[in-house]
């Protein structure tokens, strides 16, 4: 008991932490881009490049992370979970939230036949949890709350701030390089210093190249340990395994069939279980492989 | 010399200040955790008995010979309505508990009930609650426990019981609790 309690403490000064850092390099990787942008087109703007990066990055961040929620909720056309149909529902989530003496986030539904729950929001104050309609006609009860106690750990963790900052850094990246990437090809003729901007060049290309995908590694890396303390995070507040092992069970049958939805790639990382279709398997994964997850939560 | 042993008796006193301030801040935000998850308790327990008398007036209509039933229903309801006191509240509440189950128990002789949509959506409510009930005494123990564990190891002990506080006791949870509110009517 105490052991659980103690590792979910660090987890969430882990999250903390790394909050901190991934805010401090999405503006690293704003001002290093703007540099070498900068340096290919014409040095002599270099101050102008970045006060420009820096004031986007800014507005972007702020943005995103302030109306995430909503962005997340609207890109899955979730709705909220009002009217009796959903009065279940609601209340198991605030018996959940009674259970682990945090606020009650707010119930959305999306609409998939796929069995997946998502929560987001910036702290347990604004967070918000969403369960596909497929997981409520599908799951029992017990395989539903304890899904919900998933994402309720997701949010008491403050994983939710973390996925919701790595989902602003994708973004921006990915923003950044196609902007670099496209600009090549117009910029290219007007080009006609030569020599020392040949580096910067290659510099800038590999630069665009690379980031996202360090970018996503990173992510993906991270999110994976998140989730085996989620699905513990979940027995420990609804007090039995059973219904966890028998929820993925479900989800891994249902998706033998393949996932129906399409989800896009910056909020896969939220997901219960990964919601996009891939051919690699190993590194490119949000989430550890169900077998694995069951495997952990039968030693339990 | 004088100066230096001036010095370390300061930085001593500093050190038992700070030591002082977190261990009481943290004693007394732990125990009031603990009043805060037993009014949620409390908010339950009442949202449950302000659901019964509606509850009675639904079934009596078709329930005419189990008035024994009914009876201990609607008394469990009034003493816990008087209860003061954790103890005392959390005992009448399972006794509410108890009395209700058995009256959904005899409900299953009488299809007509069963089949009422008042009466279905007062044991679907009911079991909601019973499960909210079930949780907040979960962060009630959990709660207990964090306390107990800082009022009853060193140096928790020392500043616990220059504070006079003492370890507080547990919520008795029935075995079967999580089990009994899921009255399943399957149609």
């Amino acid at each position: 008991m105490s052991m659980e309690k103690i590792s979910f403490f660090d987890q969430i000064d882990r999250n903390r932490r790394n909050s901190w850092i991934l805010v401090v390099s999405i503006f690293m990787v704003i001002i290093v881009f703007s540099w070498v942008i900068a340096q290919v087109y014409d040095p002599g703007f270099t101050f102008i490049f970045l006060i420009f990066g820096i004031i986007f990055s800014l507005i972007y961040t702020v943005g995103t992370y302030q109306y995430s929620d909503q962005i997340a909720l609207r890109s899955v056309k979730a709705h909220e979970a009002s009217g009796g149909r959903y009065r279940h529902l609601r209340n198991q989530v605030e018996g959940l939230a009674l259970g682990s003496g945090m606020p009650v986030p707010r119930v959305y539904v999306m609409p998939s036949s796929d069995i997946n729950a998502f929560a987001t929001g910036k702290d347990p104050e604004h967070s918000v949890i969403c369960v596909t309609e497929g997981a409520l006609e599908k799951l029992s009860d017990r395989e539903l709350e304890a899904v919900l106690g998933h994402e309720m750990t997701h949010i008491r963790n403050y994983d939710i701030r973390f996925v919701t900052l790595i989902a602003v850094m994708v973004g921006i990246v990915s923003i950044i390089s196609e902007i670099f990437l496209r600009s090549m090809w117009f910029g290219g003729r007007s080009r006609n210093k030569g020599g020392g901007n040949a580096i910067f060049l290659v510099l800038g290309i590999v630069l665009a190249v690379l980031a996202p995908l360090i970018v996503r590694l990173v992510q993906l890396a991270i999110s994976r340990r998140r989730e085996y303390m989620a699905d513990a995070g979940s027995v420990q507040l609804t007090r039995t395994t059973s219904g966890m092992i028998s929820a993925l069970e479900k989800i891994k049958a249902n998706y033998e069939l393949g996932p129906k939805t399409k989800v896009n790639a910056a909020v896969a990382p939220m997901f219960l279980a990964d919601p996009v279709k891939k051919r690699f398997s190993n590194i490119f994964n949000t989430h550890p492989p169900i077998d694995a997850r069951i495997e952990t939560l039968r030693r339990m | 010399m004088i100066e230096l042993i001036l010095g370390f008796i300061i930085l001593l006193v500093l050190v038992f200040v700070v030591v002082f301030v977190y261990y009481y801040n943290r004693i007394v935000v732990l125990g009031n955790r603990i009043d805060n998850a037993w009014s949620q308790i409390d908010v339950q327990l009442r949202k449950r008995a302000d659901l019964i008398p509606n509850l009675m007036k639904t079934v009596e209509a078709y329930m005419k010979h189990e008035q024994k039933v009914l009876i201990k229903v609607t008394e469990a309801r009034a003493s816990l309505v008087k209860a003061k006191g954790v103890e005392e509240r959390a005992r009448a509440g399972n006794m509410l508990q108890d009395t209700l189950k058995s009256l959904f128990a005899v409900a299953e002789n009488y299809p007509d009930l069963k089949a009422n949509q008042n009466f279905m959506k007062f044991q679907e409510e009911l079991s909601d609650i019973e499960d909210k009930i079930a949780y907040t005494r979960q962060f009630y123990n959990d709660s207990v426990l964090f306390y107990n564990n800082t009022v009853t190891t060193i140096p928790g002990l020392w500043f616990a019981s220059f504070m006079t506080k003492k370890e507080k006791p547990y919520l008795e949870t029935p075995a079967e609790k999580r089990e009994v509110p899921k009255v399943e009517f399957d149609v």
